[in-house]
């Protein structure tokens, strides 16, 4: 009976009478040694994860990745003279196409949603981490945190194991990010010399993690600086007065620095004190005093005050952004 | 919460062994009287004011709490002085309802200021003939701190609280809308910078250079 069942369902070519049983059941065996299931369910779960708005276009994409991925997924590995002399893409080509699939990666989750973020950040790492097989170890030196201890003299075939991403990808994958956030070359260009790195080093994860989360932070705060000049100038009155702009973002840089204070109270006492619990109570207090400064009662204080007092003239967006980035920049540690 | 992470201290004090009262002279030892008194008495010399009283209930009925406050001053005669009068511990004295309770007489239940107080007498009543015994078990007393509101209430929590000034906000944009920019844009660099790593890119660090044996000055 049950094998009757099969046979409807299973598409039968006129002719081939023989062995139907065998041919149901070895569509079954088929699937499980092709690992389709695996495949299809890794699918579902990246999208799930990633809740695009074009479901096709998303499991194109992932498929895609996958399918460029176990191609050159050998090249990875392996003794030197097989690197230069493989496949149908040149070095730089491989490259790029190793680029633009970490930023497909990165581009799955908003940095808000922090494990799916991370998970896309790690594989990203590990996808430009691909690219550069042939390190010389003595030319990358390795962060003193690494987790890897290769000496140098071992063979440098194994790129999954290197130093880390090798400067220029860094800088190329930052500026991509930046830019495709909305954020114009020159409000991001300060924010690059901070986390510059050079070309020939090897950027560590911790470091390349960091980078890539201010990238996005970045972007979504100049989208927020942005739609907040739209919101105290009026339109058809022209730029916004300077003295408006200025104490707005005079009470950002308050909180800011209160917060900051606090950071830095905290971290004096560190050998001192001895209760967790009480660390926590004071940065939340200390919380609590910066993000009083920005109430709408603060901010209507502060506007009104600016209206009498400030001085003339206006502000342009372009400068207004620039300084909103300036109040974000100084407080980006510089990679070193 | 005004007094941070302190905890509140109960004062140690000697609970005398209760004391059932007798009509007469005569102690019969078949029955007990529904009346007894229990003393609570502080450290000799040692004055408290009450915040609260906390004790846990075991089957009586209603309590009298008496304060024996000696003024401070030497020539001061200490006074005793009812603070409360038949607090109800069990509705019906009869049934079980509200006879193991734990309780809490607060300072601010009593008739008079429970300040320099040297003795707390308990008045225990339990007429119904039900129960045994009755008594109040784990009698504490805690005293009242003092607390300075002005310095307590930070100046920014204060602000907070003034939403009644109307400040002439003709012309200009919305302050909630601003406000929830503001602070969109502060949460984010806070997000920056507390995932700030410590990890260096050990530009300098070149393969142990700076071990010590490797040094060399040539």
């Amino acid at each position: 009976m049950a094998d009757k069942e099969k046979r409807r369902s299973a598409v039968i070519a006129p002719g081939v009478t023989e062995g139907r049983g065998s041919r149901s059941e070895s569509d079954r065996e088929f699937l499980s040694q092709a690992g389709v299931g695996e495949l299809i369910r890794g699918a579902i779960l990246k999208m799930v994860e990633a809740r695009s708005d074009d479901p096709i276009g998303f499991l194109a994409d992932h498929f895609c990745n996958l399918a460029s991925m176990t191609d050159s997924g050998t090249v990875g590995c392996g003794s030197d003279a097989d690197q230069l002399n493989n496949g149908p893409l040149s070095a730089g080509a491989r490259e790029q196409q190793h680029l633009n699939r970490a930023l497909w990666h990165l581009r799955l989750a908003h940095h808000s949603q922090r494990s799916a973020y991370s998970n896309n950040v790690r594989v990203a790492y590990d996808l430009l981490n691909l690219s550069e097989p042939c390190k010389h170890q003595g030319l990358s030196p390795e962060a003193p945190n690494s987790s890897n201890t290769e000496s140098p003299t071992e063979g440098d075939g194994e790129g999954a194991e290197g130093g880390g991403v090798r400067g220029s990808l860094y800088t190329q994958t930052l500026q991509c990010l930046c830019s495709e956030g909305g954020v114009p070359a020159s409000t991001s260009a300060p924010l690059l010399r901070r986390l510059h790195c050079h070309d020939h080093e090897a950027v560590p994860y911790d470091v390349f993690r960091h980078s890539v989360l201010t990238c996005a932070v970045f972007s979504d705060y100049i989208r927020q600086a942005q739609r907040l000049y739209a919101g105290v100038c009026c339109p058809d009155e022209g730029p916004a007065s300077r003295a408006l702009c200025l104490a707005v973002l005079g009470t950002l840089k308050e909180a800011l620095e209160t917060s900051q204070g606090c950071d830095s109270n905290c971290c004096d006492n560190a050998n001192a004190k001895a209760n967790p619990c009480l660390e926590a109570n004071v940065k939340a207090i200390c919380y609590l005093k910066a993000s009083a400064k920005i109430s709408p009662h603060k901010l209507s204080q502060a506007m009104s005050r600016a209206q009498t007092q400030g001085p003339g003239g206006n502000m342009d967006a372009k400068e207004f952004e620039n300084a909103a980035a300036d109040l974000f920049i100084t407080r980006v540690k510089v990679v070193s | 919460m005004s007094g941070g992470t302190a905890e509140r201290k109960m004062v140690t004090c000697t609970v005398k062994p209760a004391i059932h009262l007798q009509i007469g002279e005569a102690k019969s030892d078949t029955a007990q009287s529904g009346v007894s008194v229990v003393d609570v008495m502080l450290p000799f010399g040692k004055t408290i004011n009450i915040q609260e009283i906390t004790f846990k209930n075991y089957y009586t009925a209603s309590v009298t709490v008496r304060l024996l406050r000696k003024k401070p001053g030497h020539e001061a005669m200490a006074k005793w002085c009812t603070a409360l009068r038949n607090l109800v511990l069990m509705e019906n004295p009869h049934t079980e309802v509200g006879s193991q309770d734990y309780c809490s007489i607060s300072r601010s239940k009593m008739e008079v200021d429970p300040d320099h107080v040297t003795c707390v007498r308990l008045i225990l009543r339990q007429p119904s003939s039900n129960w045994l015994t009755f008594s109040l078990d784990d009698v504490q007393l805690y005293p009242h701190t003092e607390m300075d509101p002005e310095k307590e209430v930070a100046d920014w929590l204060s602000d907070l609280t003034l939403v009644d000034q109307h400040l002439d906000i003709e012309g200009l944009p919305d302050p909630q809308m601003v406000s929830s920019s503001i602070q969109q844009m502060w949460a984010l660099t806070q997000v920056m910078q507390s995932d700030q790593t410590m990890a260096s890119i050990g530009r300098f660090d070149v393969d142990g250079s700076y071990d010590i044996d490797l040094i060399s000055l040539t």
